[in-house]
């Protein structure tokens, strides 16, 4: 059976011709009548960009996010690394403020023993505490300096609250303060109110006590003790404590009683080693003896 | 070389214990770095080992503690020579055996001390210093002992070595 042609060709054919014509048409409009056709164009536009209008803000809108975020990114890598050196920058700051600060406590500790040291009606000698309990025997602090600063055994050392303790050992550059919390280290001291004499001792566990105190001493608690200035390391009238308790058994001949020193030992950082009984007199002397180098 | 270094251990040893063992203190009791140091060189090596190490921590310690020169040198001598003699007693040094030999180690030096440094005391401060701070430190060296001994065991193992030293045996 004999293939049949299709129908719809001769019909499609003219309209094609049709199309082609209406359009070669159109274009000559355009071309001949422009104010026209520019308005009727205008009038078919419209809805035209309307429909086109959704799409179009779509896209501009997904453009101006993207824009937005990409923004934001770079934004956000520059906070990031300003935020990376500021945090470095404040470590510094801090690691700075800490080293100020310490140096101001230095400063006004500095301060307050050179002013004692001027004023103080003895010659001492300025010394930072290097070293602490190097044996678990003894309460015993290293001071940074020996005998070839002038320092010799059984040299008091104090600070400008009150007494320390005593030099025991002397080498050449450093020497070793037994604190008054040590049991082997006694000094004489004095009740400041009433002016009765005592031994002065630490124990073993760490205390001071004042040891035998005239039967008939008016002692009380929160008494001030004082150096007594009978032994040699020591001028009268230095701080030691305060009186905690007193006791005294029915059997025992002296009274005693606890002291809590004016020096908390734990915390010391420099001191001055009483080097002569006798202020020092010309700025020479001062400076060869004892003038407080910068901390 | 070895000796340099060795003095140089021994040094920082004394420096750590001057400087740092306040770091260290539980309840104001202070552990013995030098007598941990003199003990560990007699047990991970021998007794002439802990001999000469105990020898110069001992005399170093006495340069910067009120007490005569001479106590620590011949206790953490002492206490070196005879915690060499450890390893000859027993074949493999344990960690129990260090906490033991090191905890009677302290204790015989602590009692030494204890006699040499203190003034005559009374029965109350006597006993308060043995159980408030010869045992309690006596332990604490012993703890820190074991601690350091088996770290350096550790430290042996994961670098495949066998022997802190040649045994002079």
């Amino acid at each position: 059976m004999p293939r049949s042609e299709p129908t719809s060709l001769p019909i499609t054919t003219g309209l094609r011709r049709l199309l082609v014509g209406i359009i070669i048409l159109f274009l000559l409009l355009l071309l001949f009548l422009p104010r026209q056709s520019q308005e009727w164009l205008g009038q078919v536009g419209g809805p035209v960009a309307m429909i086109l209008e959704g799409p179009l803000q779509g896209v501009s809108s997904i453009q101006n996010s993207a824009k937005e975020t990409w923004s934001q990114y770079i934004a956000h890598q520059q906070v990031w690394e300003e935020n990376q050196r500021l945090k470095v920058e404040i470590q510094k700051l801090q690691g700075e403020q800490n080293r100020l600060r310490e140096q101001a406590i230095l400063d006004r500790d500095f301060e307050k023993l050179s002013m004692y040291q001027t004023t103080a009606p003895m010659t001492t000698l300025y010394a930072r505490i290097i070293g602490r309990n190097v044996s678990n025997w003894y309460r015993a602090v290293v001071i940074d300096k020996g005998a070839s600063d002038g320092v010799h055994v059984e040299m008091g050392v104090i600070t400008n609250a009150g007494v320390v303790g005593r030099v025991v050992r002397v080498n050449p550059t450093t020497s070793i303060v037994l604190l008054l919390s040590d049991p082997n280290v006694a000094i004489t001291g004095m009740i400041q109110a009433s002016r009765d004499e005592g031994i002065i001792q630490g124990t073993p566990q760490g205390n001071i006590h004042m040891k035998y105190l005239p039967p008939l001493s008016p002692v009380q608690v929160g008494d001030a003790v004082v150096t007594s200035g009978l032994t040699e390391d020591f001028p009268r009238g230095l701080h030691i404590g305060h009186i905690k308790q007193v006791t005294k058994a029915a059997t025992d001949l002296f009274q005693s009683g606890e002291v809590t020193p004016i020096v908390d030992f734990s915390k010391l950082e420099g001191v001055l080693v009483v080097t002569s009984f006798q202020p020092a007199i010309s700025t020479e002397a001062s400076s060869s003896a004892g003038t407080l180098p910068s901390p | 070389m070895r000796t340099a270094l060795q003095i140089l251990l021994c040094v920082a040893t004394v420096v750590a214990q001057a400087t740092f063992s306040s770091l260290l203190s539980l309840n104001n009791v202070y552990p013995d770095l030098c007598i941990i140091l003199a003990c560990l060189a007699g047990f991970l090596s021998n007794e002439y080992k802990g001999l000469m190490i105990g020898l110069t921590v001992g005399l170093l310690q006495d340069l910067l503690t009120p007490g005569g020169i001479g106590v620590n040198l011949i206790l953490k001598g002492l206490a070196g020579t005879l915690a060499g003699l450890t390893t000859h007693t027993v074949s493999t040094v344990t960690t129990g055996a260090v906490i033991i030999v090191t905890l009677v180690l302290s204790l015989g030096s602590g009692l030494a001390s204890l006699v040499l440094a203190y003034p005559p005391l009374d029965g109350s401060d006597t006993l308060h210093i043995i159980v408030g701070v010869l045992v309690p430190q006596a332990l604490y060296n012993s703890a820190l002992a074991a601690g350091i001994f088996l770290a350096i065991h550790k430290v042996q193992r994961s670098f495949g070595v066998i022997h802190f030293a040649q045994r002079g045996r």
